[in-house]
């Protein structure tokens, strides 16, 4: 018995939402980088589904790309969380914030 | 090797011939990539990397249009073609100002240059993109190379902030534009314009529209249009001076290019969804970014919300829909990538110098002090601002012009009003320049090279505006290729 596809599209979308609402509320930035991450991969999800309803392979090799572009992001946001934590000794969104956005 | 050999027998070999550009500015790259390693000569660096851009540029002449090449997944046509040059030419500019810069603020790495030939390397590719996933791959080259150049100022915990918020931000726009253009494949069920378009026709359906709106809210966030343009302020005054002339001159270049080829040859048919989506956001644009860079007594960040308020004048010529729109939109991303490069290089040159905080009360006195370069600055404020005989007007002249054309009322008078607006704070530096005596007789220190570099780019303002036909007559050729491949399908 398979699971159709439209089920693992509300996933995506959910993870999606989940991952947005992190960036919005969350203080802490390895969660705001966690939540980039959510993001990033629930589209993965949603491409695989679609290639489960159109029978084709385009979308998967998409989310070799999408891996990649996440892999990216993770590692240069990793370095400026160092360097950031280094300079002020905290992780915390409100308090380590000088730009006034 | 039997199958590799047995796959080319199949596809063909791509033409690499028409990928010249792109070619040398990636070994430009990856020839610094590991010549830094050994030198810490930035002369030698900087001259490497204006002379590929340079070759990349005059390459640009000799390639054949109308090419696609790699399968299907790069264009070669007159727009990409002349907007590479553009970026290739622009990028020069501020290669050529930003040792000055890193010297006076201490702050070498080698890996400033190798990552800013990346990040033009990507717009390249977004330019020339028929697919969604070249345009995503070259939208990400160039962000992910824009996110470690802003962290790069050493010693400067701003900058890893303006960073951190940036690559958040972006990053967050970047899930949002693939997960448009994973709606877009599952209800086409296929990555390339042209066949978007052919599939799509002129009914989209919920499933089309829900893609097309993420896929608009993508772009508008990497254009830093109201209300995604959170990260553009921070990001912009954090990072070292150039990288904000390339962040705000020719990366906006790109992705306005970006949009419009994505809109028009993917959407084509159904302009009356995504027409009144760009007019909320122009129209939003030009309020917020106008009236918050009246109350900034910082010029970079004045010149950031300034380049918001641009954002939305050059989205607004979209909300027409027609072809007039296009070429207003083309012609004024042209004139604006000058001014926006030439405002910012003003500042980083001036920026080297001791007592100068980028404050407009720096301002005061200036034409005693700089006669030359007050000028400039006066060409280039007016010029922003929008008064004749500037290519800013022109600019503007060709939005409204569209936005007439189309009988979008409501839009114009925004536009109209909101550009009064904004003289209050481009004609307040003018004023500080010309009606204060100086504090102080003492001359800045500016570079020969600086001096001619932003003289060129605000003499070509001038002489833009003066005789603007060189640039209409490509805009219009560009409109033309444009339309020409969407009514091709």
């Amino acid at each position: 018995m398979s699971v159709s596809y439209e089920y693992y599209l509300v996933l995506s979308g959910l993870l999606m939402v989940i991952g947005l609402i992190g960036i919005i509320i969350r203080k802490n930035i390895i969660a705001l980088l966690i939540s980039t991450e959510l993001m990033l991969n629930s589209v993965n999800i949603a491409f695989v589904a679609f290639d489960i309803k159109l029978q084709d392979v385009a979308g998967q090799v998409f989310v070799f790309f999408i891996l990649t572009i996440a892999a990216a992001e993770a590692a240069i946001g990793l370095g400026l969380i160092m360097a950031i934590y280094r300079m002020k000794r905290d992780v915390d969104v409100t308090k380590i914030s000088e730009l006034k956005g | 090797m039997g199958i590799l050999l047995s796959i080319v027998a199949d596809l063909g070999v791509p033409n690499f011939y028409v990928l010249i550009p792109e070619i040398i500015v990636l070994t430009v790259a990856l020839t610094i990539l590991v010549l830094e390693l050994f030198t810490k000569n930035k002369s030698l660096l900087s001259a490497l990397s204006i002379f590929g851009l340079g070759l990349a540029a005059i390459s640009v002449f000799f390639i054949q249009e109308g090419d696609k090449t790699l399968y299907g997944l790069y264009i070669v046509d007159t727009f990409s073609l002349w907007f590479k040059f553009l970026i290739l030419i622009t990028s020069i500019t501020i290669f050529a100002v930003f040792n000055p810069y890193i010297d006076s603020k201490r702050s070498y790495y080698g890996e400033h240059y190798y990552l800013m030939l990346f990040s033009i390397l990507g717009m390249m590719i977004m330019v020339s993109s028929p697919n969604l996933i070249t345009m995503y791959m070259g939208l990400e080259l160039m962000s992910i190379s824009l996110y470690i150049l802003v962290g790069l100022l050493k010693r400067d915990y701003k900058s890893k902030e303006g960073a951190f918020k940036y690559l958040i931000i972006g990053g967050a726009g970047t899930a949002i534009i693939s997960y448009g253009i994973a709606l877009i494949y599952g209800k086409t069920g296929t990555f390339d314009l042209i066949g978007i378009a052919l599939k799509l026709q002129d009914n989209i359906d919920v499933g089309g529209i829900g893609g097309l709106v993420l896929l608009i809210v993508g772009l508008a966030l990497k254009a830093s249009a109201v209300p995604f343009h959170f990260w553009t302020p921070d990001a912009y005054e954090a990072a070292p001076t150039p990288i904000t002339a390339l962040m705000g001159g020719v990366a906006k270049l790109a992705t306005y290019a970006t949009i419009v080829r994505v809109t028009v040859d993917a959407f084509g048919g159904s302009s009356e969804v995504w027409a009144p989506a760009w007019a909320v956001l122009a129209a939003a644009s030009m309020v917020v970014g106008n009236f918050i860079a009246l109350r900034q007594k910082d010029v970079k960040r004045m010149l950031t919300y300034s380049s918001i308020a641009h954002t939305g004048y050059i989205l607004a010529a979209l909300a027409s829909g027609n072809g007039v729109g296009f070429f207003a939109i083309l012609f004024y991303a042209m004139v604006y990538v000058f001014m926006a490069i030439a405002g910012f290089l003003f500042l980083s040159a001036f920026e080297r110098n001791e007592g100068w905080t980028n404050s407009v009360e720096d301002f005061k006195g200036l034409a005693k002090r700089h006669p030359i370069m007050a000028l400039y600055m006066l060409i280039l404020m007016f010029s922003m601002l929008g008064i004749p005989p500037t290519a800013g007007f022109m600019g503007k002249f060709g939005i409204f012009l569209s936005l007439i054309s189309a009988d979008v009322w409501w839009l114009t008078i925004v536009l109209v009003i909101t550009s009064v607006i904004s003289a209050g704070y481009y004609l307040r530096i003018v004023a500080n320049m010309y009606m204060y005596e100086p504090i102080s007789k003492a001359k800045f220190n500016l570079t020969q090279i600086e001096k001619a570099v932003i003289g060129f780019l605000s003499i070509l303002t001038l002489l833009l505006g003066v005789y603007p036909a060189i640039f209409w007559e490509i805009s219009n050729l560009l409109t033309n290729s444009l339309l020409m491949t969407a009514v091709a399908r």
